[in-house]
């Protein structure tokens, strides 16, 4: 059969199945749409680093890297230029500052670098060659940062830096046609020694980037590390998005298990819509088997019906994706902002719209192929095959399913760092023992409902245990099912993760009423520097019994970007008494007030083989040797961290700055008014700010919260998705049962017990796969948290989300029932004639 | 028993001029009887069938069943007249698909409120009157079509009704397994004396009623001849 033909055939079909194909579509553009803007997401949030780092360091291969936020001595850049094999090498000041503008703040990286130097570096730099800036001791700022904040090009503006208030000039607005995507990442650029000027760092830079001539790279890189003595990092020149990625890594694999369930529920979606046209394909594939058309030339019909389906829903899923990542998936976790310069910027690469499309053509030709595949290599059998009988193979779909549920369990015991294979496989194992689960569920209500009378719940069950309908309940059942597992598997471990952060915020909080930290709300872990002012007003301040320093930076540890804490040796509980998972607390204590010991992230101590008792150095501004008191989580963030005393942090870092004020009140000392008097005492010019230990709580549980949102929010969307879903194809099979329900009306069954039995077996149908979901989510959730706690080190707090499942499977339950309902009235106001009607 | 006087039913289809479908029908069908409607396609024999099932209701003319006035029900009378007191047997098998015999035959007196046992208990000495007794836990898609009709035939007759009605019940089925079923229908319903109105263009389903009513264009003729009649031992 000619392709022209082929065509003209699914045009004439096209006319008697569109509503139903449009179902369809409506179906696996759901799929592509959540998996794309789940995609964009992940790719925006890694790639605005990744587009940041590329313009800063532009062809650069190395970089000299300082450890400390003070940087190290700019004359160093002389000594790289002269190490043999160097073409070019870029000094570079970054800084974080907090833009003060009339409409807003604004938290940005300032990155101050030398504009004869520019021409050498990445796109951002560029614009500096030719530019007043130099000249005008300003800076520039994207346009829409800027105007986000209500500046304008040539207006004085403030920027909080440190502890510090300075008062600056914005010189231009980067727009997008001189720094192209970057216009959305949130930096602020200067001439070096401007930057140098505003963030008190003269003669000071916090990296150099080196080009080395072709063919060089090993000669400078041991020059490199030659003159770095141990004190500063020999990196690649893109090491930053390294560390973002690593860093990133938990949120994004989250995202992507959801993006795999969402491209599932979506799949289902439409299968169940596909279903709906199984019986004209099937007629289809009889007439040309009649016709005599070779098998090749069927497939060729069918494949033709899931490309065209699958092309026009991955196109509807692009669109609507796209629609989604704008208005929901936008915000980046605000935690990350603390140690990287997170862009707003969303990036779409060509792999996401490809996975998209792919899963879309992929799911629509399955859909369309799968459930004919007898049909088509089988003999004709005109119309009076026996009905389908269901699952020939139930035994070895049972066995397959406890086969994947041991996989499951062998990777929750034994391979936790495999969860998202566990996951994988636990889907599996639900659709697998889903049709005997389902008629246990069935047979149970059938016992249960024989000794009531009516006929409602015996209709219902007789629809239920109906073979030929048996491959549409199922897909029914499945697409709850996977909607409850997904949603409640992953809220079930957020939850617990939420509950294990709110911990480590409380006890990381609670060693000071008051806590004194520079403004910027992007310094949501205390780690920017500040040199000690106002302390004896501050110690004169009523209710104040002790001001003590706390200490804190992040530290490029190998591939991590990590948090080192270093609270007051006189805290009431320096170490986070519900974050230790290896040591003895107390004795721990003791070493961390004594000195020279750590505490160090469980995931940090295993990837360098540590031990409580091991010798360990710290590669900090000065190294220095310390031994490991006890292991802990990553305390929230997911790099891991590390907890010593402000004193020996200071010596670590050879600086006395601190990174906030421990204020502790005499008792029954009100810290909200003595919170008052502190910001009183401090000034209307500082840059510090104070807040209640309450104050801060909150505000750490918010940005906690935040981090976490997108999951929430793709969980509420499958878990529409799968309403709509289940809705629409329980609505459809009811829907074609119209005559079987017009005959019931010929023996006498009235419209109101019709429409009971319609919403008992929708009901019963939704509930079970609902349920069963909602178990196997629970097995998800244990499976998810083990993974967090174990791999990542998160504080997770084991519980069972029995409240998010019951939520979980009752609401998408009661929403589909309620849904069903309407076409189920319908339905069962058919007219009893149309039973006789031949 | 059943009593039709007077009878009138038209249907008017857009502009056009009304269809006569019933016109002006009274007939009589005393208890234990079995009356044959024959006559060709649109005569108004089925439009006729549904008036007796309440399923619509005349424009004219009353119809009474042992006394009751049945043509003027509300729906959820007439579903209960047609439960309780009607059995319907048709020319489509609508069974529910997948489920066995006896639980589709038992169905109707589920609707009665039988509980599910008692309804398989009630209906299974039926269905092995009608030759099923090997086929009570068979699911429809293993049953023959001639099986089928005897499991819907079962189903009209599980609750004793006072009517059964029978719409072309051998209409999809071949000559030979219609003659089976319309035989088994007739012997069941003569040994349980239950009245029938059995609606068929189809001579030889005509010739097993005690009295054939020959219908054409909504009006009973008494001046056509009868279907031509075959011979038929009725025991």
């Amino acid at each position: 059969m000619k392709l022209s033909s082929i065509l003209l055939l699914y045009r004439l079909r096209l006319r008697t199945r569109i509503v139903q194909e449009l179902f369809a579509v409506a179906g696996i553009a759901v799929g592509v749409a959540l998996l794309f803007a789940s995609q964009i997401a992940s790719t925006s949030l890694d790639g605005s680093v990744q587009q940041l780092t590329k313009g800063i360091v532009g062809n650069m291969r190395f970089q000299l890297a300082g450890r400390s936020p003070d940087g190290f001595d700019q004359r160093m850049l002389g000594e790289v230029q002269s190490l043999p094999g160097v073409q070019a090498a870029e000094p570079v000041l970054e800084v974080r500052a907090n833009v003060l503008g009339p409409q807003g703040q604004r938290s940005v990286n300032l990155i101050g670098t030398d504009p004869h130097f520019a021409s050498l570096a990445g796109p951002l730099l560029h614009h500096f060659t030719a530019t007043q800036l130099a000249r005008q001791q300003a800076f520039a700022l994207p346009a829409p940062i800027a105007q986000s904040m209500g500046l304008l090009s040539l207006s004085p503006v403030d920027l909080q830096i440190g502890g510090r208030i300075v008062a600056s000039f914005l010189g231009a607005e980067l727009l997008r046609s001189d720094i192209g995507p970057l216009v959305d990442s949130p930096v602020a650029i200067a001439p070096l020694s401007y930057a140098q000027k505003l963030a008190g760092l003269r003669g000071r830079v916090s990296r150099i980037f080196v080009k080395p001539i072709a063919g060089h790279d090993a000669e400078v890189h041991e020059g490199l590390a030659r003159l770095a003595a141990g004190t500063l990092d020999v990196r690649p020149a893109n090491f930053d998005a390294t560390l973002f990625s690593q860093a990133a890594g938990p949120a994004n694999q989250s995202a992507l298990l959801f993006s795999a369930i969402s491209a599932m529920v979506g799949f289902l979606f439409a299968f169940n819509a596909i279903l709906l046209t199984v019986p004209q394909r099937r007629l289809l594939v009889e007439d040309l088997q009649l016709d005599g058309y070779p098998r090749r030339t069927i497939v060729a019909v069918l494949l033709l019906d899931g490309l065209i389906l699958g092309g026009v829903a991955a196109l509807v899923g692009l669109a609507l994706g796209d629609l989604l990542s704008l208005a929901l998936f936008r915000q980046n976790p605000d935690y990350l902002l603390s140690a990287f310069a997170v862009g707003s910027q969303r990036i779409v690469t060509w792999q996401s719209v490809a996975l998209a499309v792919t899963g879309g053509l992929l799911a629509a030709c399955v859909g369309v192929l799968a459930p004919l595949r007898k049909d088509i290599f089988s003999p004709l059998s005109l119309g009076h095959a026996p009905e389908r009988t269901g699952y020939g193979g139930t035994t070895r779909a049972l066995l397959g399913g406890l086969a994947c549920l041991a996989v499951t369990t062998i990777i929750l015991l034994l391979m936790p760092q495999a969860a998202i294979v566990g996951i994988l496989s636990l889907v599996v194992a639900l659709l697998l023992l889903l049709p005997a689960l389902l008629d246990g569920v069935v047979l149970v209500f059938d016992r249960l409902q024989r000794p009531v009378k009516g006929a409602a719940p015996y209709l219902a069950t007789l629809e239920l245990r109906s073979q030929p309908a048996r491959a549409r309940s199922l897909a029914i059942a499945a697409t709850g099912a996977i909607a409850v597992l997904g949603s409640v598997a992953i809220q079930g471990a957020r939850a617990n993760l939420q509950h294990g952060l709110d911990n480590a915020t409380r006890d990381l909080n609670s060693i000071a009423d008051i806590w004194v930290s520079p403004a910027d709300p992007a310094d949501l872990f205390a780690t920017t520097p500040f040199h000690q002012s106002a302390l004896v007003a501050l110690r004169r301040i009523p209710g104040v019994q002790a001001l003590r320093f706390y200490r804190g930076g992040f530290l490029d540890f190998g591939d991590r970007r990590i948090w080192v804490l270093g609270p007051p040796s006189e805290a009431v509980q320096p170490i986070p008494r519900s974050q230790l998972v290896s040591g003895n607390l107390t004795l721990a204590t003791s070493r961390i007030r004594q000195g020279g010991w750590a505490v160090v992230s469980q995931s940090i101590a295993d990837e360098h083989h540590l031990r409580v008792g091991d010798v360990f150095t710290l590669p900090s501004p000065r190294p220095t040797t310390l031994r490991v008191a006890g292991l802990s989580t990553n305390v929230g963030w997911s790099p891991g961290a590390i907890i010593v005393n402000a004193q020996d942090f200071a010596r670590a870092w050879g600086s006395g700055a601190v990174s906030a004020y421990n204020i502790v009140l005499a008792p029954g000392v009100s810290p909200a008014v003595v919170s008052r008097e502190v910001q009183q005492a401090l000034g209307p010019h500082s840059g510090l700010t104070a807040e209640t230990t309450l104050h801060r709580e909150t505000r750490h549980r918010e940005a906690s919260r935040q981090g976490l949102e997108r999951l929430t929010q793709i969980a509420t969307l499958v878990l529409i998705a799968a309403i709509l879903a289940m809705a629409a194809a329980m609505g459809a099979m009811i829907w074609q049962r119209r005559a079987r329900l017009a005959d019931m009306k010929v023996d006498g069954f009235s419209r109101a017990v019709l429409w009971r039995a319609l919403l008992v077996e929708s009901a019963l149908l939704l509930g079970a796969g609902c349920s069963i979901g909602a178990v196997f989510g629970i097995y998800g959730q244990l499976l998810l948290s083990h993974a967090l706690a174990t791999v990542t080190g998160f504080p997770v707090v084991f519980s069972i989300g029995a409240f998010v499942a019951v939520g979980s499977f009752v609401v998408v339950t009661a929403v589909a029932v309620a849904i069903v309902a309407i076409p189920g009235y319908l339905a069962a106001r058919v007219r009893p004639a149309l039973s006789l009607q031949d | 028993m059943l009593e039709l006087h007077e009878i009138v039913k038209h249907y008017r289809i857009g502009e056009s001029e009304p269809v006569h479908a019933v016109d002006g029908v009274s007939l009589k069908v005393r208890k234990g009887e079995l009356v044959a409607l024959y006559g060709p396609s649109g005569s108004g024999k089925s439009t006729l069938l549904l008036l007796i099932a309440a399923l619509l209701r005349p424009d004219s003319g009353s119809i009474v069943l042992d006394g009751h006035e049945i043509s003027a029900l509300s729906d959820q009378k007439a579903a209960r007249y047609r439960l309780r007191e009607l059995g319907f047997v048709r020319q489509t098998l609508n069974l529910t698909p997948g489920v066995s015999a006896v639980d589709n035959a038992a169905l109707k007196l589920m609707g009665m409120g039988v509980r599910a046992r008692e309804a398989r208990e009630q209906v299974t000495p039926l269905m092995d009157t009608l030759g099923l007794e090997d086929r009570l836990h068979h699911r429809s898609d293993q049953l023959s079509m001639g099986e089928r009709q005897r499991v819907m035939i079962a189903r009209a007759l599980s609750t004793d009704p006072k009517l059964v009605l029978a719409d072309e019940p051998t209409g999809s089925l071949d000559s030979r397994r219609g003659q089976e079923v319309l035989e088994l229908l007739a012997g069941v319903c003569r040994q349980r004396e239950l009245t029938v109105v059995l609606v068929t263009h189809d001579p030889q389903a005509a010739s097993y009623a005690d009295r054939v009513l020959t219908l054409r264009d909504g009006q009973l003729r008494d001046d056509e001849p009868e279907p031509r009649l075959v011979s038929v031992d009725a025991s």
